[in-house]
């Protein structure tokens, strides 16, 4: 059986939490955009482009949380075999990921929900694509928080140094 | 630092692995309350959000103010249907039947699409609605069986859409009133009409069908949505009410312009409307006169609208400036209505309110279409 230390199992629980709720948040974001999105294809072929960006809007919660995991992965030594993480670190590293995963989650419901409604006002009046692509942006900004706080935790947390 | 969370763990009794098993089930309790909290609003939301995007659809393809005042400015009723014809809702139905009854029945397919999209906690209400259709139809067949219209006639009447449109035309060579009566047996419709046959026996007249069978769509329409579990349920709840409260003073006001008393009108009523209340409904049913009925709706949101009209009123002595005021009302509370939950029921709601006064807009335009020289300033006067 392979030795882990507590440090790189902390982090390896960092890495789950990142990736795992904001996947979640992505998902139900992109489910609701994409319900709204095929309504209106239903109605007006010529959405389809249009209810693909706004379905696509959300998967970037998704993106950051992988991003997390993957580095809390190489940097803790589950993968590329380094040296393995200490407990402080490792506690550090379930911030990390508790960071981007809730950001994440919250960012990617409320993407989700902007993105549909958006959807929906464009179907209704083509002119509010770009005002629609803003307010959808808008909930983007947790994510982002979080993101940079989980850098920021990874870089001065001794995880990335 | 390490050292002192260590011993910490230690001191506890804790092995590394009992404290990252703590951990981890620390974080998957935190994890599920969050993700139940989170979740609650998208439950809400969700069914909502393929409808809203359909309707929101059709919405975008209703005719703006331009689009009427053009309409209104057409030169005669074949320059309306042709330019009807540009849109997609209502051209395929141009192509089958005459102007007024494509109106009529885009109007059944639009009320049978949101009966099919709305959502199951609010889809019971949207199925009584698009019962409009049937009783339009069983109206149409009752009054042509009275006329004595042959079969050809009595089809040219009925408008296709609804669930009964196949057995209601099959008795458009009924022979008489009650034979009609008689055929739709089996029908939800078959016993409101049985029970009102005495009186049209004795009257000779179709109008207590066509009351009996308002008063059942009503109240069917209201009970449906009566227990309201949430906000949109409410929302609906209120949207149909006012529909409800209007019809009842309509009628009041139209009964006690004629004349008519406590006993004549009762019958016909809504006993429980939704804010007028069965007492509040015997108060105006037992008013003098319309200035009474008026006086008697003091302190709910219909008097607002009511009493500012009866000066003109008593110059004109015509109900219809209070019907025309009553269907504003209407209109506008279902756009306030459709506002309160953007991703809820008030699309739809915004939607179907929209298009009902299209429709009816549209039929005005090509009934006015239809007479030489009526004037533009009147026929606007006359829009909703």
């Amino acid at each position: 059986m392979v030795e882990i230390a507590l440090g790189t199992a902390l982090a390896a629980i960092g890495a789950g939490v990142a990736i795992g709720f904001a996947g979640l948040g992505s998902g139900l974001g992109q489910g609701m955009a994409a319900a709204g999105s095929v309504g209106a294809v239903a109605e007006d072929n010529d959405m389809f482009a249009r209810g693909i960006i706004f379905s696509a809007l959300p998967e970037t919660q998704a993106i950051y949380g992988f991003l997390i995991a993957i580095l809390l992965l190489v940097f803790s030594g589950l993968l590329g075999g380094g040296s393995g993480l200490s407990t402080t670190a490792g506690i550090v590293a379930i911030g990390v990921g508790a960071s981007i995963g809730f950001a994440g989650l919250g960012s990617g419901m409320g993407q989700g929900i902007a993105a549909a409604s958006s959807v929906g006002a464009i179907v209704e009046d083509t002119d509010m694509f770009a005002r629609g692509i803003i307010f959808s942006a808008l909930p983007e900004t947790q994510a982002i928080y979080g993101f940079l706080i989980a850098i920021l935790l990874m870089v001065f947390g001794g995880i990335l140094a | 630092m390490a050292d002192e969370i260590a011993t910490i763990i230690s001191s506890l009794g804790l092995s590394n692995e009992a404290f990252l098993a703590i951990v981890l089930l620390a974080f998957v309790v935190i994890g599920a309350i969050i993700v139940i909290v989170a979740s609650r609003p998208i439950l809400d939301i969700y069914p909502y959000l393929q409808p809203n995007a359909r309707v929101r659809a059709r919405k975008g393809r209703l005719f703006d103010e331009k689009q009427i005042s053009e309409l209104v400015d057409a030169n005669n009723v074949d320059d309306v249907t042709n330019y009807l014809r540009g849109s997609p809702d209502y051209a395929e139905h141009l192509d089958e039947y005459p102007l007024e009854k494509a109106l009529d029945v885009q109007l059944g397919e639009t009320y049978d699409m949101v009966a099919r999209l709305a959502p199951s906690s609010v889809q019971s209400s949207f199925k009584v609605l698009a019962k409009q259709s049937d009783i339009d139809n069983i109206k149409s067949l009752l009054i042509a069986k009275e006329a004595g219209l042959d079969k050809e006639a009595t089809e040219e009447l009925l408008i296709p859409a609804g669930s009964l449109y196949e057995d209601i035309s099959r008795l458009s060579d009924a022979e008489t009133v009650t034979d009609v009566v008689a055929g739709l047996d089996g029908t939800e419709y078959a016993p409101v009409l049985e029970e009102v046959i005495p009186q049209y026996e004795n009257t000779g007249m179709v109008l207590p069908f066509e009351s009996a069978l308002n008063k059942y769509y009503l109240e069917k329409l209201l009970k449906s949505t009566e227990s309201p579990a949430d906000e949109n349920t409410q929302i609906l709840y209120s949207y149909i009410g006012n529909q409800v409260d209007v019809a009842n003073i309509k009628l009041i006001l139209r009964a006690k312009a004629d004349g008519l008393d406590y006993d004549a009108i009762s019958p016909y009523m809504i006993s429980n409307g939704y804010q007028l209340r069965e007492w509040k409904l015997k108060d105006l049913m037992e008013s003098q006169d319309v200035t009474g009925v008026i006086s008697s709706l003091e302190g709910t949101k219909y008097a607002d609208v009511l009493t500012e009209l009866l000066p003109e009123y008593n110059e004109t002595g015509s109900v219809a400036i209070f019907e025309k005021a009553l269907d504003k009302f209407l209109v506008d509370s279902a756009k306030s209505a459709s506002m309160k939950k953007p991703i809820g029921i008030g699309p739809i709601i915004g939607y179907l309110s929209q298009k009902e006064v299209e429709i009816r807009n549209l039929k005005v335009i090509a009934r006015a279409k239809r007479e030489a020289d009526f004037p533009v300033s009147r026929l606007r006067e006359m829009l909703v």
